[in-house]
């Protein structure tokens, strides 16, 4: 979202750049490794998971998901009202068994062996028509869907769980880093200008979301907008800036996915991230323009 | 024209011999190009570590292999028996026909990704819909050559045993099967593969066991050895299924000249 409000406001060609937005269905991290593209999103538990195995190259220059994009939903009427109500039920998850889920499991103090945890795939239909009692969703996303089918839903986000997860990041390839790190300083730069732009002119980025939203549904789109703004403030944007992030958040991550074996093996966390294009871009919190 | 079958040995392993070369000379291209590019694995794997990932571990892919398959076989046996028992009622009936074929069709043009999913909604996550979709991409080929080969009787033939008052049940399997089998085994030779297909993709959606379950785990993981050696399984798998459908053929079918080599 960030890039298109910068493309359409001109924040990219401000800083000499003619981006071009290229789409892809779960290809970002092949693009991006291939060379097809220069930078593009990833989770941060994807960037830490591929630096473990099978080692790619690749650092985070922001952080705009300060929590993390997953939460666990059941439905209102359901009688689950916490954790502890999953057990003697059954919990879906899409690929593999999140670790946030494990967390609060464990925070919470369930009997796994009482839960039955089965994959899913991506279809939140699943849980409306009793085939799970608790589905791992992503919170700007399958809420909101379900919500206009005329279900409401509880959530269980890790972060009322004190589960350090971390969401949505931009990546780069360390050697575009080494190589031109000026380029990622003015992507970057004009990205959080446009991040910026959408905390101040809500409905004018819809706008311009919606140009590329195809036939999306306009209330559904401000949602997302809304749920990935509030996972985009924390304290350390506060103190440092939107995109912000410290090596403490990213320990902490990174040791909850070790915990819980979602990584391959333990890893130098300083080497995942680099701040130095935030460095850059702020001056005492506040962004550096043009 | 002599008959195909049985095949002196030698000669059956010179017919092999122009796959094995062509197979090879791939592998050897792409190796070489692996390491000249210096492609990294994960976004291409060369076939030799594709192998050394296969061979650490050949119970895992065998293991996961035969969960597929066995998938693939009750969607195949499933959907091809719907199809004929449905190809028999159409090839007595054109008011039948007229009425079932463009469903049979609506079934053909339906991507079954987009089904997919629905069917783990409907039928759960177990082994019922991925047999389910496997049956579905395996219906209409049956169904089509059923019709075909049922109602592609000898006309003398026919006119024949309706002269010794034969019973519809007596021409049915005196002559339209035997008539009908030659276009079946065409249906089974382009559909036993698809139905490999319909397993994996009901794997991808809901399974956490099978080649489907293996390559999306794979693919999310960046593990291209694994998701290739699955891909190697599941091609060794749709192989093996076509040439057991022709072995079959030639030996029900030793009397027909499709069987024939020239």
């Amino acid at each position: 979202m960030a890039a298109y409000v910068a493309l359409e406001r001109g924040y990219f060609a401000e800083q000499g750049l003619d981006v071009t937005i290229h789409h892809s269905t779960g290809q970002h991290l092949q693009l991006l490794l291939s060379g097809d593209v220069d930078v593009t999103t990833a989770a941060a538990g994807s960037v830490l998971k591929r630096r473990a195995d099978p080692g790619v190259p690749i650092r985070a220059i922001a952080l705009f998901g300060q929590r993390g994009q997953q939460t666990f939903i059941a439905l209102a009427d359901s009688g689950i009202d916490s954790p502890s109500d999953w057990e003697g039920r059954t919990v879906g998850y899409r690929i593999s068994l999140p670790p946030e889920y494990l967390a609060i499991a464990d925070a919470a103090g369930v009997n796994r062996g009482l839960v039955q945890e089965v994959r899913v795939g991506f279809d939140p239909r699943i849980l409306v028509q009793g085939k799970v009692d608790v589905l791992a969703v992503f919170k700007s996303n399958e809420p909101d869907t379900l919500r206009k089918l005329g279900f409401e839903v509880v959530q269980f986000d890790p972060s009322a769980f004190g589960v350090p997860a971390l969401g949505l990041t931009y990546i780069a390839r360390e050697d575009l880093i080494a190589e031109d790190p000026e380029l990622i300083a003015r992507f970057l730069k004009a990205a959080l200008k446009g991040l910026e732009f959408s905390f101040s002119h809500p409905e004018e980025t819809l706008n311009i979301v919606m140009r590329y939203a195809g036939k999306e549904d306009r209330d559904h789109m401000r949602f997302m907008l809304e749920a990935e703004q509030a996972d985009a403030v924390s304290a350390v944007t506060d103190a440092h800036g939107l995109g912000a992030m410290t090596l403490q958040q990213w320990q902490e991550f990174h040791d909850l996915l070790v915990r819980y074996g979602a990584l391959a093996r333990e890893l130098d966390v300083a080497q995942a991230f680099t701040t130095q294009f935030l460095e850059a871009a702020y001056e005492e919190g506040r962004l550096v323009w043009p | 024209m002599r008959a195909a079958w049985p095949r002196p040995a030698a000669q059956r392993v010179a017919a092999l011999l122009p796959t094995a070369v062509s197979l090879l000379v791939v592998g050897v291209v792409w190796e070489a190009w692996i390491a000249v590019a210096g492609t990294p694995v994960y976004l291409v794997p060369a076939p030799s570590v594709v192998a050394v990932r296969m061979s650490v571990d050949p119970g895992y892919f065998l293991g996961q292999g035969a969960i597929t398959l066995a998938e693939a076989l009750g969607g195949f046996l499933l959907g091809t028996g719907v199809a004929l028992s449905a190809a028999t009622a159409m090839a007595h009936s054109l008011v039948l026909e007229r009425a079932l074929l463009p469903l049979a069709v609506l079934v053909k043009v339906t991507p079954i990704v987009a089904v997919a999913p629905l069917f783990v909604i409907w039928f759960g996550f177990g082994v019922m819909p991925k047999v389910l979709i496997a049956a579905l991409i395996t219906f209409f080929p049956a169904l089509v050559n059923g019709v075909t080969g049922l109602r592609a009787v000898n006309p003398g033939a026919l006119d024949f045993l309706r002269s010794v008052s034969a019973s519809r049940r007596e021409v049915f399997f005196r002559l339209r099967v035997p008539s009908a089998m030659p276009y079946l085994f065409a249906a089974f030779r382009v559909s036993i593969p698809l139905s490999v297909i319909g397993a994996v993709v009901g794997e991808w959606f809901s399974a956490d066991r099978g080649l489907g379950a293996v390559i999306i785990v794979a693919h999310a993981n960046l593990d291209t050895p694994t998701l290739f050696g699955a891909i190697f399984t599941l091609a060794v798998m749709g192989i093996g299924l076509s040439l057991a459908v022709s072995a079959l053929e030639r030996r029900i079918l030793f009397w027909h000249e499709s069987t024939f080599i020239v």
